[in-house]
């Protein structure tokens, strides 16, 4: 026969349904009513602002958006803020990407920067060379021969037919790389591009890459980096322009407020009913 | 050619790619013939590509033929999308160079699987959430100091840390900077380290697990 549980006992083990739903209620808040917290700015996204910031116009940048669809809500504010902010300093761009839905993610980023890429000319301002495949080894072949790895855009018009492109063909023809990624192509472009060539690097990445590439950071290997949906509401703050990112921090409030409360609650059962179970 | 010789080409080849990345990184900078070699990685990445694809092919309409309990019939659908994407993303490619000028595969790419990617996604946020709450019990003096510090560092990344306490984000950089960034960057130099040794025992044929051997066999 089933021994009846205590209260305490009940509060250690809570139905994980019961959660589901309190987070679900808990998320629809900030909809009803924003909190609207005010946000401070974390070092390593204020030198990411203040290195682009030093952009000079003409200089050539490579975004390597290294994030599928799925990763959008944390990594496309942060990429957004940075594009917009490399375009206003009149810096020329080239956009790749290793996800097989990099297609979708530039069209995305080229809408959140709507007004910014109205103002530029397409193979002059910047170019778009699509998905390329094979892991380090391709960072380690676009450092010393791009074309060897597009040979033309990702529309078919040869590099040497895109006025932006004429001289540019190795690492040490761009300015800095910023890699939006959720994992290792970061790792890839400080082993290819930042430790042989000193290329300057960022990371703009999700949450759980902050405490990866902390230490490069640390380092002085990155030159900032940008952490989940926090350091893309930092850089919106930075840039003067709140979107995606700021509304996002409500409900990363929220849901980072209960699961402490949930914690708090597993904890306190566990100790009053630890008693009666000895 | 017998069995033996033809590992020992493998090795042989593994030994020869090594040392000529090994040379082109520490000592030349840039060389043509490991410029060379990366281009053959590129179009082998290139085909695992297509291959990968055929294999995925091949082992779904397996499935279907054993009608494999609770599998086959999403083998049916996926073989279904999959015709329709590649037949979609050819038809945009051949009429205009860029596969999502056809508004079959726009229109799928963009809906369907933009959302669904997405869902999936946050769906791991209420995992986590259930989880932190089973599993961060304070068991032990070594759990309630990691309770400790996550519950900091969780406050650190929400602005509603500061709110609460102007000290909470303190607190929890300093976790940050004096606990993890160390263990971080132990834990990556003694990666590196791995690593190395790792491709001393590939260059002298000794690291056979990418042949399917178990090393010392």
């Amino acid at each position: 026969m089933s021994e009846e549980l205590t209260f305490w006992e009940k509060l250690a083990r809570i139905d994980r349904r019961v959660f589901y739903w309190i987070l679900f209620i808990g998320l629809m808040v900030p909809f009803i009513r924003p909190l609207g917290l005010a946000i401070t700015v974390s070092p390593s996204t204020r030198d990411l602002y203040e290195e682009l910031r030093r952009v000079q116009p003409g200089d050539v940048c490579l975004i390597n958006i290294a994030f599928g669809v799925s990763a959008w809500p944390e990594c496309m504010p942060a990429t957004a803020a940075c594009t917009k902010l490399l375009i206003r300093q009149g810096a020329k761009l080239i956009i790749i990407g290793p996800y097989y839905d990099v297609d979708l993610s530039y069209e995305e980023l080229k809408r959140r920067c709507a007004e910014d890429f109205a103002k530029l000319k397409y193979g002059e301002d910047y170019v778009y060379l699509g998905f390329y495949a094979g892991g380090e080894a391709v960072v380690a072949q676009l450092a010393s021969d791009f074309r060897s790895v597009f040979p033309t855009d990702a529309y078919g018009t040869p590099l040497d037919e895109l006025p932006m492109m004429k001289n540019i063909n190795k690492a040490t023809d761009i300015r800095l790389v910023l890699s939006s990624d959720t994992g290792d192509w970061c790792s890839y472009y400080i082993r290819q591009w930042r430790i042989p060539y000193g290329v300057p690097l960022a990371e703009i990445g999700i949450a759980m890459l902050g405490s990866e590439y902390m230490p490069h950071y640390r380092a002085g290997i990155l030159f900032g980096m940008s952490v989940g949906v926090r350091g893309g509401a930092e850089l919106e703050k930075l840039i003067g322009e709140p979107a995606d990112a700021t509304i996002r921090m409500d409900a990363i409030n929220i849901s980072h407020i209960l699961v402490i409360i949930a914690v708090l609650l597993g904890n306190i059962g566990y100790f009053a009913s630890r008693g009666k179970r000895r | 050619m017998s069995e033996v010789l033809r590992r020992e080409v493998v090795y042989l080849v593994t030994a020869i790619i090594t040392i000529i990345m090994f040379v082109e990184f520490f000592f030349i900078g840039t060389w043509s013939v490991a410029e060379e070699l990366r281009t053959w990685a590129i179009i082998i990445a290139n085909i695992a590509l297509g291959l990968g694809a055929v294999r995925l092919l091949a082992e779904h309409v397996r499935n279907i033929q054993r009608r494999r309990a609770g599998v086959w019939s999403f083998s049916i659908w996926l073989i279904i999308l999959f015709v329709v994407m590649f037949l979609s993303g050819l038809a945009g490619y051949a009429a205009k160079h860029d596969p999502s000028s056809n508004p079959v595969y726009n229109w799928l790419f963009k809906w369907p699987y933009t959302s669904l990617g997405q869902t999936l996604y946050a769906i791991t946020g209420f995992y986590i959430f259930s989880a932190a709450y089973r599993a961060f019990r304070a068991r032990n003096i070594d759990a309630a100091l990691l309770l400790i510090a996550g519950c900091f560092v969780i406050l650190t990344n929400a602005t509603v840390g500061e709110v609460i306490w102007s000290g909470i984000p303190v607190i929890g950089r300093w976790f940050l900077d004096y606990g993890q960034v160390p263990g971080m960057r132990c834990f990556l130099i003694v990666a590196a380290f791995g690593m190395l040794a790792y491709g001393f025992r590939a260059l002298l044929g000794r690291e056979r697990g990418f042949y399917g051997e178990v090393a010392g066999e």
